[in-house]
This record gives C-alpha cells, structure tokens and sequence, in this order.
C-alpha cells in the first residue's frame, strides 16, 4: 500500500510537467500584454518596453519558462504582476471561500443524495422511480446561473432570507459564513444532487438481484439490512468516483457562482487573471488545481481499498 | 432513535438559521424611512459601496484609471485641486503666484496639514513629491520638461523654475488622475518609479486607507485628524471635505443585476457603473435613487498612417457618411445619457468649453461621401473596424457605422477584441484601419490622449498645426486667449478629421435614499454626504 501510495506520488511530477507546458504555452500565445493594461490607454512605446523589461517579459519564451520551472521546484510560484503578493499566498487566501462553497455544497449533496437514492431503491417498483428520474435529469439539466438566479430573486430579494450576495468568512463567525453560503452551497448542490443520487441509484439496483442478495433474503434478514448492508456498500465504489470527480470539478468550476454571489474565491482569480494578462497567477492557479485534481483521484483510489477489502494494491 | 435525534437537532438549525435571517432583513428594513431632508445630520455608520473594477493600484500619481481614482481621492489630496466647475483652487497649498515673467512659481503651504501617519506637510514632502510626480505621472512628465528647479524656501514655501513659460503647470498638477498628490518624504523616495504599495498609503484626505482584501473589498476610515478647509462653496476636489461617515467599504461586485438587488436588500447603499437599460426599473424602484455622471465621449479614430484614411478625402468621406445622430440614438437609446456636442471638452467645463469651430459636426451627406470616395484611390478594399467588446456602446457603434459606411460603398469589416487583446492590437497600424472608443472626460488639452502625435491612441495623427496649438496653449495666461486657442483647437480636428465625435456620453450609478446631500460631480466622492439611518 505504501509502496503503491509512494509510487502514485511519483507519478504526479510528469502529469504536472506537462500541464506546466501546455499552460505556460497557452497563456502565452494569447493576444494581449500586462504592460498594456498596467499603463492604460494613453501609454507610450518606450514606457511599455521599460515595464516589459522590468517584468521580464522580453526574455525569450523558452527561458521565461524555465526561469518559472525552477522557481516551481523550490515551491514559489513566482509573484503577481499586479499586487506583487506571492502567487502561492494569493492562492491561500483566495481558497478559504472555494473551499467553504466546496464544503457546504457537498454536505448539501451528500445528505441529500444518499438517503434518496436508498429510498428510491427501497421503493424501486413503485410510481416514485420513474418521478425520480426525471427529477435527477432536471436537477442535472438546470442551468447553474438560471437558478442562481431565481433562488436570489426569490429568497434574497421578495422575501428577504439570504443575503443576495457577498462572503463572510468563518473566522467572523459560524452563522454569517453559512447565511452568506447556504443559497450558493444550494444552487452548486442542485446540479450535484441529481447526478450523485442517481449514479447511486443505478449502481445498488445492479446489485440489488445478485446471488449474494437473494441469498440473504433467503436467509431471511431484512430489506433494509440487505439494502444497507449489502447493497449500498458495493455500490458505494462507483459512487465514490463520482463524488471525487465533482469535488475536484468545484475547485475550478465554481467561477459562474462566485461571480453571481461576489464570492471572492479562486474561480473568480482565475477569470480577473485572465482578463489582466497575470501570467504568474493563472499558471500558479491553473497548476494548483491539476495538483488537487490528481491528489483527489489518488485518494479516491486509495478509498477503494478501504470500502472495498477485496481490492489490495501491492 | 439516533435518526430522531439527528432530525430534530437538524430541525433546530434550520429554525435558528431562519430566525437569524428573519432578524436580519427586518432590521435593515426599519432603516429604509429616512428620506425627509429636514433630518438632522447623523454621524458615523458605515458606506457599502458596489464598485465595479478592482484597481490594479491606489496610487493616484501614477495610475490614470478611473477605479484607482475614486477610491484614491478620499485618501490623497494635492497642492491644488479643481472645484466644481473644474478652475483650479488651491487645496493644501495655501496661495500660489507666478513671477512677472511667469517662469518662476512660489507656493505656500497651510500649516498643519496632518498626514495619516501624524506628521505634517512640510516644504520637504512637497518637493519630494513633485520629484516623483515628474517620473510617474503621464501629465507629470509633460509638465517635468518645463520644470527647471523646484526647492524648498522655507519650512512651508516651495518654489518652481521653469525653463520656459508654461500655463499649463497648475492645471496638470489638478488633474484628477495623476495629479500631484502630496505623499510624505520618505514614502515619496522609497517609493521612486514604483507604484505606492499599500503600507505607503499615506495621504492628507479626509479617509485614510485600512485594508484592501484583493478581490474582495478595500476599506476606508475616517482620519480624525483631517485639516479641513473652510471653503464650502467650492466643492470638486477642494474646499470643506467633511468625513462624516465612520467607514466606507468599497465591495467588487461585477454583476448588474447583483448591485441592483444588494441596493434593493440594504447589502450595498451605492453602486456604481449600472447599464443605462435598467434605467426606467430604477426610477421605479422606491428607495433607491438614480445618480448620472458626464462621462467623456465615444468617437471613431482612423489609422491616419496608413490608406485609405491617410488621405483627407477619404476622412471627410467618412465624416459625410456618418450619422452620428441616429448612431447615438441607436447606441445609447434614452436621451438622458447623450448629447449631441461636438466640442472637445464638456459643456459643464465653463474654463475649457467652446462650441465654435464645431459647426460640421453633425453634417450628415452619403451623396458627398460617395462623390468624395470617387474621387480618391479608394477601390473597395475592406476595411477593418476594431472595437472592445467588454463595452457594449463601442459594438453598437460600429455596428450601425458599418451599415452606413457600406451604403456608400466601404467595405467593411468588423473585428471585436477583448480588452487585453484590443490594446495590444491598437498599437499596429496594420491591424485596423477604424477603431471604436471612449475617452472619459479630460480636463486639459494635455489630458486628450486620442490626440497626442503619433500615437496608435492617435491614430497616429500627425499635424503641424495641432502641435503649434499646444504649444501657444502653453503660453496662453489669460481666459480669453485660451477660449481663442480652443476655438481653434474644435477648428482643427474638424478640418482634418484626426478623429470623429460621435457623442457625450453619461454614466449612470445608484444610491439609497439613505444617503443625504451626495453630490454628484465626476465620479463617486464621500465626503460631506452621510446616512440617515
């Protein structure tokens, strides 16, 4: 296991090698220039080629790029053109809301999906799947920002519940954090939702007529100790992929959310980045989100072992 | 029972959560009544201002952005300064004169001006500043090529040679953006060529800086210590600046619609920068107030450098073509945010506003652009226009004056960028040959970046006589020969046509009807205004 761990470890240098290439590549072949923006409109030529000195952006490409590699070794991500902060501290800062939205918006899920998914299981021959199915398809189907949107309308605005905007983080206190949170942890959860219960679903009706079930019916234990116990957790792997993929997908995904509910997170780094030409910034954040991508399909591998004893690595 | 249990204490939370929030909206909601101006003055609470763009700096010496200046004119304040109808009033200077033979500035200064840091401005910061302003500030620099010397002749006198004459030095040094804000010595120094950092924030304005969490908000405080000036009437960015609010939090929130229901919720009690359609929503809406702003013009710039619009003709073919009344009309709709002007300053601007030499300005012709095209080497090839696509006026601009300038017989073709893109684009004669844009309003003829010679912002625009313009607009001391000067100034951009006037624009913001005696003159200011709460 260990062994096995230490070897995944390994294997995520090369993964982050390459997307260091394509991101590097991508953000600099794009139009646009820092020095432009930095001194606006009305800039001169020689100002712009002093700033792009300073910054270092006249170096050849292929050694602006390795000057970054070097620096990424030693764990600094270089700084931002704008603020001058470290990326990596930008970074830190800027996860607090992603990961509180992550957070939330999981829980959401989670205590939703799961003892639907087992009820409708439970009642799988009843009028209440086929009602299931469409739900789940249009929980999945919804546009993110459309119901942003009417959820704001509906219980920030008409009836004024949720604030309709903004963050407050934790460390200014529990309540606030989850009032400002809760309708964005909702309208991400939504989408989640219908996804996860039904991935759920699909995989404990697979088992829910294997030998091994029927066997234990035969035994005569009950329903719901052969759907709880039997059932869910081998349908649990499955599941445990999906629900892996999403956390990882919310890290860089939530720009739509952030942006409707000014939540200053890493999403919204991203895009201001973008919009400003901020190579440091958007390689750091683009690498620091393969890293958490790969680093969670890692854990998730290893939680299969765990859920599942037969699996064993070594 | 364990599920009982976890039921009833997830009860318990959303009740709580409920009950909070409840408590919440209504306490925000008693504070919606005052709107009777007879109240009295409250001082203290807290500003929630929605604002748009993040500023890449708060350094308002270096910085000609909008963001860095409406947040940086309530921490920074200059030796002179312009007041509501943008004359230049000394601010922390106390007089200023000229010699007889205006080559020579001697400005004294007020006695205790505090800074943020609780030292006082003294000959030695000021100088120090103009030093700094001289390398950092766009107008700065114009300005340095005039300066020959500038010392301290006592504790609080300054005085400043010049090599030349040069009316313009006090106008540059009251230009709301990069105008020369008085920082102290040893920050001035630190500082050199590099933008103040957040911890050199220290200024003599009536809010001083507090935190700035990028991306997030900037927060601001009132300076106990602030030495005001008594002159009520002035207003601008001199005369009696009273902080009478505790704080001001200037949020960035990008979305519309978000400001619009944080103004309806009591989240936000100012928002700035609102799409101008929403217009008639907020006039209808009853506790929040429109707020209107002038906000420059939009214009179409040839490359000059390059055919066909090297050629006059070819310019005044394009000037005959334009219907710049139905663009307007089409671009911006409600009458309330346009006017057709064609002068180069805004009327509002009494010193610098002249409507002479404008009379070909809405001159409307296809029959004469078609003849005048005929005339010229111009055979059809396309012709790229480029605009910014994050301005929705600019696209609307361009995409009603290619319908027009194809009916008689351009070719056109348009090419949107993002901003970042567009910029870096504008600066190649080769890749545009029209480009949309808008300049927000200037207050010098020094300030007209769309006319600086040889330029891609220009158009590369190239005119002996223009230059010789500016430079008697140096020399011009009185009022009269400066109003001469820009009648001539309108005359020459219509003779030849560095760039087309389409029209002025105005910006729209809201505000609570909290907020009491806010007065509206260029951009968002907080002093002197309060809530009533």
């Amino acid at each position: 296991m260990l062994h096995y761990t230490l070897r995944r470890l390994l294997a995520i240098i090369p993964v982050l090698f390459i997307v260091s290439i394509i991101v590097f590549m991508i953000v600099h072949l794009t139009p646009g220039n820092p020095a432009y923006l930095i001194l606006g409109e009305d800039s001169s030529p020689e100002a712009i080629e002093q700033l792009e000195q300073q910054l270092g952006l006249d170096k050849p490409k292929v050694i602006q790029y390795f000057d970054w590699l070097g620096n990424i070794f030693v764990g600094d991500l270089g700084q931002s053109i704008y603020s001058e902060q470290a990326v990596t501290q930008i970074i830190v800062e800027r996860l607090g809301p992603t990961f509180s939205l992550m957070v939330i918006s999981m829980l959401l899920t989670i205590i939703v999906a799961i003892p639907t998914a087992i009820f409708i299981v439970w009642k799988r021959n009843t009028v209440l799947d086929p009602l299931f199915l469409s739900g789940s398809l249009l929980g999945t189907s919804i546009p993110e920002f459309w119901l942003a949107l009417l959820l704001v309308l509906g219980l920030g605005v008409s009836v004024p519940i949720f604030p309709v905007a903004g963050y407050i983080p934790i460390t200014d206190g529990l309540l606030g954090w989850l009032h400002h949170l809760l309708l964005p942890g909702i309208v991400l959860a939504a989408v989640e939702v219908g996804l996860i219960a039904r991935m759920l679903r699909d995989s404990m009706l697979e088992s829910v007529n294997q030998d091994y079930t029927k066997t234990a019916r035969g035994k005569g234990v009950k329903e719901s100790t052969v759907l709880m116990k039997h059932v869910f957790s081998n349908a649990l792997i499955p599941t445990t992929t999906v629900i892996g993929v999403t956390v990882a997908g919310l890290l860089g995904g939530t720009v739509i959310i952030e942006t409707i509910f000014t939540i200053p997170g890493v999403g919204q780094l991203l895009i201001d980045s973008i919009h400003r030409r901020d190579y440091p910034v958007i390689q750091g954040v683009v690498l620091f989100v393969a890293f958490v991508y790969v680093l969670i399909n890692l854990i998730v591998d290893l939680l299969y072992a765990f859920l599942d004893p037969r699996i064993r690595y070594d | 029972m364990r599920l009982e249990k976890t039921l009833k204490l997830f009860a318990i939370l959303i009740f709580t959560l409920i009950l909070v929030a409840c408590s919440n909206g209504s306490s925000s909601e008693e504070t919606g009544e005052g709107n009777s101006a007879a109240e009295e003055k409250q001082t203290g609470g807290t500003l929630d201002v929605a604002y748009t763009s993040e500023p890449d700096t708060l350094d308002i010496m270096s910085n000609a952005s909008s963001p860095t200046r409406d947040i940086a004119w309530h921490i920074f304040e200059t030796l002179v300064a312009l007041d509501k109808d943008f004359a230049v009033k000394p601010m922390i200077a106390e007089d200023y004169s000229a010699s007889d033979d205006q080559k020579v500035y001697t400005i004294t200064i007020r006695d205790d001006v505090n800074f943020h840091n609780g030292t006082t401005v003294g000959a030695e910061d000021v100088v120090a500043s103009i030093e700094r302003w001289r390398l950092v500030s766009s107008v700065g620099k114009v300005a340095s090529e005039y300066i020959e010397d500038v010392k301290a002749i006592d504790e609080l006198t300054v005085e400043i040679t010049l090599n030349e004459v040069y009316n313009g030095l006090l106008d540059d040094m009251a230009a709301p953006k990069t105008g020369l804000a008085i920082i102290p010595k040893e920050i001035a120094e630190e500082a050199g060529e590099k933008p103040l950092v957040p911890e050199q924030l220290i200024g003599t304005g009536p809010y001083q800086f507090e935190k700035w969490e990028r991306g997030n908000e900037i927060v601001l405080t009132r300076f106990d210590d602030y030495s005001q000036r008594e002159e009520a009437d002035w207003g601008g960015l001199t005369g009696k600046k009273e902080a009478i609010l505790d704080q001001i939090n200037f949020l960035i929130v990008k979305d519309p619609q978000v400001k619009l229901n944080g103004l309806k919720t009591n989240l936000y009690d100012y928002a700035q920068n609102i799409p101008t359609d929403l217009y008639e929503v907020i006039e209808t809406t009853p506790n929040i107030n429109p707020v209107t702003y002038i906000n420059g013009y939009s214009m179409i710039t040839p490359d000059k450098s390059e055919p066909p619009f090297d050629d006059l003709k070819v310019r005044q073919a394009l000037h005959y073509a334009l219907d710049k009344e139905a663009i307007a009309q089409s671009t911006y709709g409600n009458e309330e945010f346009y006017e057709m002007d064609g002068a180069l300053f805004d009327p509002t601007q009494t010193e610098l506003y002249t409507a002479e030499g404008t009379d070909t300005y809405l001159e409307y012709d296809p029959e004469k652009a078609k003849e005048l095209l005929n005339e010229s080497d111009y055979n059809g090839e396309p012709i790229t226009i480029m605009y910014s696509n994050n301005n929705e006026a600019y696209k609307r601009i361009s995409q009603v004056a290619e319908q027009q300038l194809e009916e008689v017989g351009f070719t056109v073709e348009l090419e949107p960028y993002e901003w970042a893109t567009y910029l870096e684009k504008w600066q190649e004669p080769h890749n545009w040959d029209i480009v949309v844009i808008g300049y927000s309003t200037r207050f010098s003829p020094n300030e007209l970046g769309f006319l600086v010679q040889d330029t891609g912002s220009s158009g590369w625009y190239n005119s002996e006589r223009w230059s010789e313009l500016m430079t008697q607009w140096g020399l011009a001391a009185s009022s009269e020969e400066r109003q001469k000067i820009l009648k001539e100034m309108n005359q020459t951009v219509y003779d030849e046509l560095p760039f087309l006037k389409v029209a002025n624009e105005t910006t729209l913001d809201i505000m609570s009807d909290e907020i009491q005696e806010y007065d509206a003159w260029i951009g968002p200011r907080f002093w002197n205004t309060y809530k009533n709460e």
